[in-house]
């Protein structure tokens, strides 16, 4: 029944190249290198916490420009909690979840409360993590700007419980994170709470005289959003072994978060997923195409990576996903789903 | 057979096999590791620096040591071929930039310029038993945190601030004159807090003639620290200690000369910014008797001589004392790299660690005794010089036996320049 809500309205084509995807990334790790290791890992993070943001953004319709606030706050803090109490990370995230969804919640409430909307809760998102980066700056007992170094653990190969080992144990663990997330957001959209959040972000005004409580339901998004979040940050913290405020905190990291859905398409469950397969290739495909063409100009990747977007923005405008699913017959053609059951019924 | 759930029709077995065989096949012609490694021919080396990005100038500035290396490495009997790679200022793209270089053949990995991406670096490394040679990162926690292939060709903060106060004392000495109260100014980046938590721990017990007052902090982005400079001024600081990267170096003076304070000195325990070539071109005048306290190439070695011929001839527009802590510190990264591959006879990278950890160069660049690692691969045998701007070029004044000239301190007032 789960796998049957899962895959609703996905083609027989699209299931298939799906599981075969699935399948083939399973088993890359054995012939792949490190290197593209380490690419997938990134890709499958950006998947990640695209998709958090996706939550917010995509389903709610709650623009937050300050994500990189939760990326932050959940690496610190497993970060801290390791160092100085010996927690392993799974154990950390008990902790640091639930924390930032109480802070994202907090952060929403202020601006809900208070009928902030729009552009200026975005203005607000942008504000929180800036001056939790400035507060980061100067707590010594995390290395304020001089940054946070977690011990190297050597010698004792894959330590999953503690998130220490080889690429392929990251690997793996980004990669079920994605694919939890996806299933998670698909799950969470065909419920009472998705269907409240479509209506909130398709009309509020609307939404609200139906009787849908927004201020809960948006709440409930932003929660949800930050502490799927953490969990990437918990993961970047162990994963990269140091962490500067200037680094997880900054504005630069909240767009690299957004922009793998807008690319791919917002609000759909899929679309971070593939905007961040596009987008990480992207800017890795520049830099190979540059050192094939023997061109070492410093910043000229950033130049084709920024060219290439602006592309898929204009032809693409709502992401590249709705397109290439209908296109490609990997989903069911929007309004088509409804004749298709009503046909069935008969 | 099809796989059916829920009375659905799913996908056949053969569909899956199919796509799946498909898949793995193509990612593995993708993703073939590189072609088993010969352990012989030349040593192959990937520079990894901050050539893009707001460490950009610096990182350009490390990169001409690998123009100037290929031929001066190549004179010394060492077989090296270099691989360059851009950080762009960021530590993600240092991990990925640092796989990209060993899945391209890299035996050794030399960089990061700055302690975060070369935290990144380092993690790459250690999982892939692969050396890394440090040319520039002063973050002492980099060298605690239990790696194993890694080699810091340069002084941490504590060290950097440690060799700074007796050779400030030796200027005072020198000039006969001591300011009695001085200000840290410094960016709040990683090395400019490391600088300040290596003076916290060892002001008390330096024995400087001057008190220090609350010291003052900053964004390295800021556009404007006019403000800063202005508390500064403010606190009757007669010298101004600083930690400071390229341009905003060049906004502190700026502001001084506009809020005419006119401290008895500007030092710096070894930061860059003070005698980067742009410093000089942007303010001219203004850039001299700035003094950086720091390890320095030794002009009169043979070895330096053949460095800035090279780079004369590579970069003729160019100004090599804007360029040479730079290219010297990465150089003798480089020279450590090589010579620990001439000695081990092989590239395999089993062989060059414990050749690196045996290492004692004495053909270096940078002044100071023969280049050794301690257990945690440390060289702790550096030693610093005091370089002062005179003449808008970068001067050693102090040890005296590498001085080309004597140490100017008071500075002459902003008004009373040529």
């Amino acid at each position: 029944m789960l796998t049957q809500d899962l895959f609703e309205g996905v083609t027989p084509r699209g299931k298939m190249l799906f599981t075969a995807g699935l399948g083939a990334l399973l088993l890359l790790p054995e012939v792949a290198d490190s290197y593209l290791i380490s690419i997938l890992t990134l890709i499958f993070w950006f998947a990640y916490v695209g998709q958090a943001w996706n939550v917010m953004m995509g389903f709610a319709g709650q623009l937050s420009l300050g994500h990189a606030l939760y990326v932050g706050l959940g690496g610190y803090g497993a970060a801290a909690l390791y160092m100085h109490l010996g927690l392993g990370p799974w154990v950390g995230m008990l902790v640091v979840v639930p924390v930032c969804a109480l802070v994202g919640m907090a952060i929403g409430w202020l601006g809900f409360r208070f009928g902030v909307r729009g552009v200026h809760f975005a203005l607000l998102t942008i504000a929180c993590a800036e001056f939790t980066r400035v507060a980061f700056d100067h707590i010594t007992a995390l290395g304020g700007s001089g940054g946070l170094f977690l011990p190297v653990v050597g010698g004792r190969g894959d330590d999953l419980l503690m998130l220490r080992g080889s690429p392929q144990l990251y690997y793996y663990v980004m990669l079920v994170l994605a694919l939890l997330a996806l299933a998670l957001c698909r799950i969470v959209t065909r419920t009472r709470l998705g269907y409240f959040w479509l209506a909130l972000r398709e009309n509020p005004d609307a939404a609200a005289a139906l009787g849908i409580p927004l201020l809960r339901v948006k709440l409930l998004a932003v929660g949800l959003s930050a502490g799927m979040t953490a969990v990437g940050g918990v993961f970047y913290a162990f994963y990269y072994n140091n962490l500067f405020p200037d680094q997880v905190f900054a504005m630069g990291r909240s767009i690299e978060i957004l922009l793998g859905p807008i690319v791919g398409g917002i609000g759909t469950v899929f679309g971070p997923v593939l905007g961040a397969m596009i987008l990480t290739p992207l800017g890795e495909g520049a830099s190979l195409l540059l050192e094939a063409l023997g061109i070492t100009l410093p910043g000229t990747k950033q130049v084709i990576y920024g060219l290439m977007l602006v592309l898929i923005i204009c032809f693409r405008p709502a992401g590249i996903w709705p397109w290439l699913a209908v296109k490609a017959g990997l989903v069911v053609p929007p309004g088509e789903t409804d004749l298709r059951e009503k046909g069935e019924a008969e | 057979m099809s796989l059916t759930l829920q009375g659905m029709t799913w996908l056949t077995r053969r569909q899956v096999l199919v796509g799946s065989a498909g898949l793995v096949g193509a990612a593995s012609v993708l993703g073939a590791p590189a072609l088993g490694q010969s352990s012989s021919g030349p040593l192959k080396i990937g520079v990894l620096l901050p050539r893009s990005g707001i460490l950009a100038q610096a990182g350009q500035s490390c990169a001409r040591a690998e123009a100037i290396g290929a031929s001066v490495l190549k004179g010394l009997g060492y077989s090296v071929e270099i691989l360059s790679a851009d950080t762009e200022s960021n530590t993600d793209t240092a991990r990925a930039r640092a796989e990209k270089l060993i899945n391209d053949g890299a035996h050794v990995i030399v960089g990061a310029f700055d302690s975060g991406q070369t935290g990144a670096a380092a993690q790459v490394c250690e999982q892939r038993g692969i050396p890394l040679v440090v040319n520039i990162a002063a973050a002492p926690q980099l060298t605690e945190q239990g790696y194993k292939t890694f080699f810091r060709n340069f002084p941490t903060s504590l060290d950097l601030v440690g060799n700074a106060f007796p050779l400030m004392k030796e200027v005072f000495a020198t000039t006969g004159k001591a300011p009695t109260k001085a200000l840290f100014l410094h960016a709040n980046d990683t090395f400019g807090m490391a600088n300040k938590g290596a003076f916290e721990r060892l002001f008390p017990n330096a024995a400087m003639p001057f008190s220090m007052l609350e010291p003052i902090a900053y964004d390295p982005k800021a556009q404007d620290l006019s403000v800063e400079v202005a508390k500064a001024k403010a606190s009757g600081a007669e010298l101004l200690i600083v930690t400071t990267r390229a341009a905003d170096a060049i906004l502190i003076v700026r502001e001084m000369v506009k809020q005419r304070f006119e401290p008895m000195g500007i030092m710096s325990p070894g930061s860059s910014g003070l005698y980067d070539e742009q410093f000089y071109k942007v303010l001219g005048k203004y850039s001299d008797y700035a003094t950086t306290i720091l390890p320095w190439y030794d002009g009169k070695t043979p070895l330096s001589q053949q460095v800035r011929a090279e780079f004369v001839k590579i970069f003729p527009k160019d100004n090599f004392e804007g360029h040479a802590f730079n290219i010297g510190c990465t150089l003798d990264a480089l020279l450590v790299a090589a010579d620990a591959h001439k000695r081990a006879g092989t590239t395999a990278a089993p062989a060059l660690l414990e050749a690196l950890r045996t290492t004692k160069l004495e053909t270096h660049m940078m002044i100071g005794p023969a280049i050794t690692f301690d257990a945690k691969g440390q060289n702790v045998n550096f030693s610093s010089a005091v370089v002062q701007n005179l003449d808008q070029r970068p001067t050693v004044v102090l040890p005296k036996g590498a001085a080309e000239k004597a140490p100017v301190f008071p500075m002459p007032g902003w008004q009373n320049r040529g």
